[in-house]
């Protein structure tokens, strides 16, 4: 065939045609869409755009019915962007440089460096003022929480996500293994390596095989967990004298390396620790294998034990066994999951609009929804409690809304389903009381030093990658000796230091 | 005929002429053959705006290397701090061990990968039977097509020192399980088998189609003339493949600052960190999780001067020494 022009044109002038005409099309039914919403008025539904976080594939649809109820009670209309928690900080931070933030946005890290720039450029509102017309904001988060979030400049520039402070990530172990082996509840670590050994060389399980292990952890969340056990301090900082000195430097902190090490050598610990992933982590758990983990008391009939009972029937809820404290120590929550926050590209009056949803959905009738679902969808009443159906709820995504809102308001804890779920909830009542009482506060969290900020994250991972070689001896520890000694005498190191201590003292201590 | 004065234009005899050329009468002869050949042009539009919309106007980012970006500010109100960013990299003791990690990564690539698709269609090449041929060709294409987590999954699954198939086997045939995947000296080892093991067979698909091209007349003429298959192979096959192998080599040389980020992030775990960490992972911990955005600009750039730089060199060698490079 013999190509001609005219053929050539032809060919051309189409495919301009069709992508033209696909773009017209496009383009012109998002406009007949959001003019059948303006139609109701913008005054009447406030349309706002959100971007949170979701463990859940696929996330809750645009026209999810837990949704559709919470916008009606709200009076709102809501586009939610839900982003994969395993990627959430690195889209955030492409957000946060694209300026372009969506209406809500939450924020993980709030004193972060990306974030703490754009509120040095003032492109995020600061809420604080309008605090006082909202009082469900007040009651719905926890005070420690609104006034950790506090930016250094003492003001608010996102509502916190509120959590429960006693609810963090401790030692959990299997009572059923401590039992079968008379073992008491570890209260300190020398009583916790002796568990741990029995779980390792006697043989629990039963199955006659030197198939079981101690303590299932990732390798951060362990050597994290066990060095504020050491030292008794949560997180990075302790009050020494009138000032702050940086623990993982303590040398309380070099004994749990030791430990941990000793842990590793004697096989308490997964062999290939280093290498492990968030779920191979539980799976050692769920299949049987590992007789304790480092988790949240709620994650028990969530993640572990449906997989566990399939294998052990005789397993139960209360099986899952949350230590109260270690050396006396056990951390304490701050209250906070990350905040949500306001960019100023929105105008005051749509601020307004914003913080009002916020507020009517911390009112607990609104805040049921994701809780407890639809009446006659998700829940049915007897003798006057909610009996909710837990299949229909996950297929729903009615949990994944609390990424958005949580109210810590205890009433809308569903009640238990059955007497073991029943039994796990005063047990972990039970143990949230004597934690709340014994429980350390991070003080560390929102002090603002800038050269900690530049310092820190290099450093941090530098701590991570030495530690980890000790654990599994590829280090001596003298190894961590030199970090410590060289990085003590490290300028930048010293002013860091300094300038949290006077963030600290500025921040009035407590 | 108009196609014919193209060609010769392009001749390389007629190049010389071309380049001395000046460039008003570039872009009289330009405006001319357009005037000629309208729906070439015409057809050729959609292409080129493609390539000045994504990927020459995305290039001033680039400048935000020489300020201090900030997002708020925009690339117009952030202030600009000359090279400064670059001398914070080159000052810092991370440099070399990063410098040190890449490129010997890609030196053991370029010495055990690069020639190993040569030798497989080498030996392809002499396989009689069509369908088996056919058949081990699928086979060795199949792993180009597994992504790097499924990779990295089943290396850990293989390798693991304690739930791994390989130590299990060794345990049981009564050997000590080895260390592989947080062993600092083997890191380098596993990732070029890892390379080799995926994409030595993709890798043959352009040699192969440089001898479907050889003429037969050539093999005839060297068996009459008494050569085996061995002096056939060194006297025709790998000559008609020399050009390709130069080519290719050229533009490997140009990646010497890349390695594939996704792979070594996947292998990456903190008793390896010393000799994991590369220019590409450090990009993605300063500038996405860190936010120093203009900081790993800088780096990026770097990256690309320098392969840039090699890749003109390379060429250049390859020109003088009669291969023909790429330009």
């Amino acid at each position: 065939m013999r190509v001609t022009p005219r053929l050539f044109f032809q060919i051309f002038i189409c495919t301009v045609l069709v992508s033209l005409s696909a773009c017209g099309r496009s383009a012109g039914s998002s406009r007949e869409e959001s003019g059948g919403q303006n139609s109701k008025g913008p005054s009447e539904r406030a349309e706002i755009s959100i971007m949170t976080i979701t463990p859940s594939t696929p996330p809750a649809s645009d026209d999810n019915v837990i949704k559709r109820e919470i916008e009606k009670l709200t009076d709102s209309k809501l586009d939610i962007q839900w982003i994969s928690n395993n990627v959430y900080d690195d889209k955030l931070n492409i957000t946060l440089v694209s300026g372009e933030l969506p209406d809500l946005t939450y924020i993980s890290d709030p004193f972060g460096p990306s974030f703490r720039n754009l509120v040095k450029q003032g492109a995020i509102w600061d809420i604080t003022p309008y605090l006082k017309d909202y009082p469900n904001l007040q009651n719905g988060v926890p005070e420690v929480a609104w006034e950790l979030t506090k930016m250094e400049d003492g003001k608010n520039y996102g509502i916190p996500r509120g959590r429960d402070a006693n609810d963090v990530s401790f030692l959990i172990l299997r009572k059923d293994w401590l039992d079968k082996l008379g073992l008491q509840p570890p209260k300190t670590t020398k009583e916790l390596y002796v568990a741990l050994k029995a779980f390792t060389g006697k043989d629990p399980d039963g199955n006659g095989k030197a198939d079981t292990f101690g303590l299932s952890a990732g390798i951060d969340t362990l050597t994290g967990t066990f060095r504020e056990i050491f030292t008794g301090v949560t997180g990075s900082w302790k009050e020494e004298g009138d000032g702050l000195t940086y623990a993982p430097f303590l040398p309380e902190a070099r004994e749990s390396l030791a430990y941990l090490a000793k842990l590793y050598s004697e096989k308490l610990l997964p062999e290939d620790l280093l290498t492990l992933k968030t779920t191979q982590v539980r799976d050692y758990y769920i299949g049987n294998r590992a007789g304790g983990v480092i988790d949240k008391t709620g994650t028990g009939p969530k993640v572990y034990s449906p997989g566990l009972k399939k294998l052990v029937p005789s397993y139960k809820e209360a099986d899952f066994y949350p230590l109260t404290a270690l050396n006396g120590f056990v951390p304490k929550g701050t209250g906070f999951n990350g905040i949500l926050a306001i960019p100023k590209t929105v105008p005051e009056d749509k601020l307004k609009q914003i913080l009002k949803l916020v507020d009517t959905w911390l009112i607990p009738d609104v805040s049921a929804v994701q809780r407890f679902g639809i009446e006659g969808v998700h829940y049915r009443v007897e003798n006057g409690v909610k009996i909710v159906d837990p299949d229909k709820l996950l297929k729903d995504n009615a949990s994944d809304f609390n990424q958005i809102v949580n109210s810590i308001d205890p009433a809308l804890n569903p009640p238990p389903a059955n007497p073991e779920l029943k039994e796990l909830e005063e047990l972990r009542s039970q143990v949230d009381a004597q934690r709340s009482k014994e429980n350390v506060p991070d003080i560390g969290v929102g002090l603002y030093s800038p050269a900690a900020e530049k310092l820190l994250p290099d450093l941090e991972k530098r701590i991570s990658d030495l530690t980890a070689k000790i654990v599994i001896g590829q280090e001596p520890l003298s190894a961590w000796d030199d970090l410590v000694a060289k990085t003590k005498s490290d300028p930048q190191f010293i002013q860091s230091t300094e300038e949290m201590s006077d963030a600290y003292r500025k921040r009035g201590g407590h | 005929m108009d196609q014919a004065e193209t060609m010769t234009d392009n001749h390389p005899a007629y190049r010389s002429k071309g380049e001395s050329m000046s460039k008003r009468t570039y872009i009289h002869r330009l405006v001319r053959d357009i005037g000629r050949n309208p729906y070439l042009y015409l057809l050729a539009m959609p292409g080129i705006l493609f390539f000045i919309v994504f990927k020459y106007i995305p290039m001033w980012g680039t400048l935000m290397a020489f300020q201090d970006y900030s997002p708020f500010a925009g690339m117009e109100g952030s202030h600009w701090v000359g090279l400064e960013h670059f001398r914070t990299f080159f000052a810092t003791p991370d440099f070399g061990m990063l410098l040190r990690n890449t490129l010997a990564i890609n030196v053991l690539n370029l010495v055990f990968f690069f020639p190993l698709p040569i030798a497989l269609a080498l030996l392809l090449n002499e396989v009689r039977s069509g369908a088996y041929k056919r058949l081990v060709q699928s086979v060795l294409y199949l792993p180009h097509f597994l992504s790097w987590v499924i990779l990295a999954g089943l290396t850990f699954t293989l390798f693991a020192k304690g739930e791994g198939l390989v130590n299990h086997l060794l345990e049981a045939a009564g050997y000590d399980r080895i260390d592989i995947l947080t062993n600092p000296h083997s890191f380098w080892i596993v990732i070029t088998l890892q390379s080799m093991w995926k994409d030595a067979g993709w890798g043959t698909i352009v040699f192969l189609a440089a001898m479907a091209g050889v003429d037969p007349q050539l093999y005839e003429a060297a068996k009459m003339d008494g050569a085996g298959r061995f002096r056939q192979m060194w006297h025709v096959t790998l000559p008609a493949l020399r050009s390709v192998i130069v080519v290719l080599l050229i533009l490997r040389l140009g990646d010497l600052m890349d390695v594939g980020f996704e792979q070594v992030f996947l292998m990456y775990n903190g008793a390896v960190s010393n000799v994991a960490e590369v220019f590409d992972t450090y990009v993605y911990r300063i500038g996405i999780q860190r936010g120093e955005f203009s900081y790993s600009t800088a780096i990026g750039l770097f990256k690309s001067v320098v392969g840039l730089v090699l890749v003109l060199l390379s060429n250049k060698l390859a020109n003088k020494w009669g291969n023909g490079g790429i330009f």
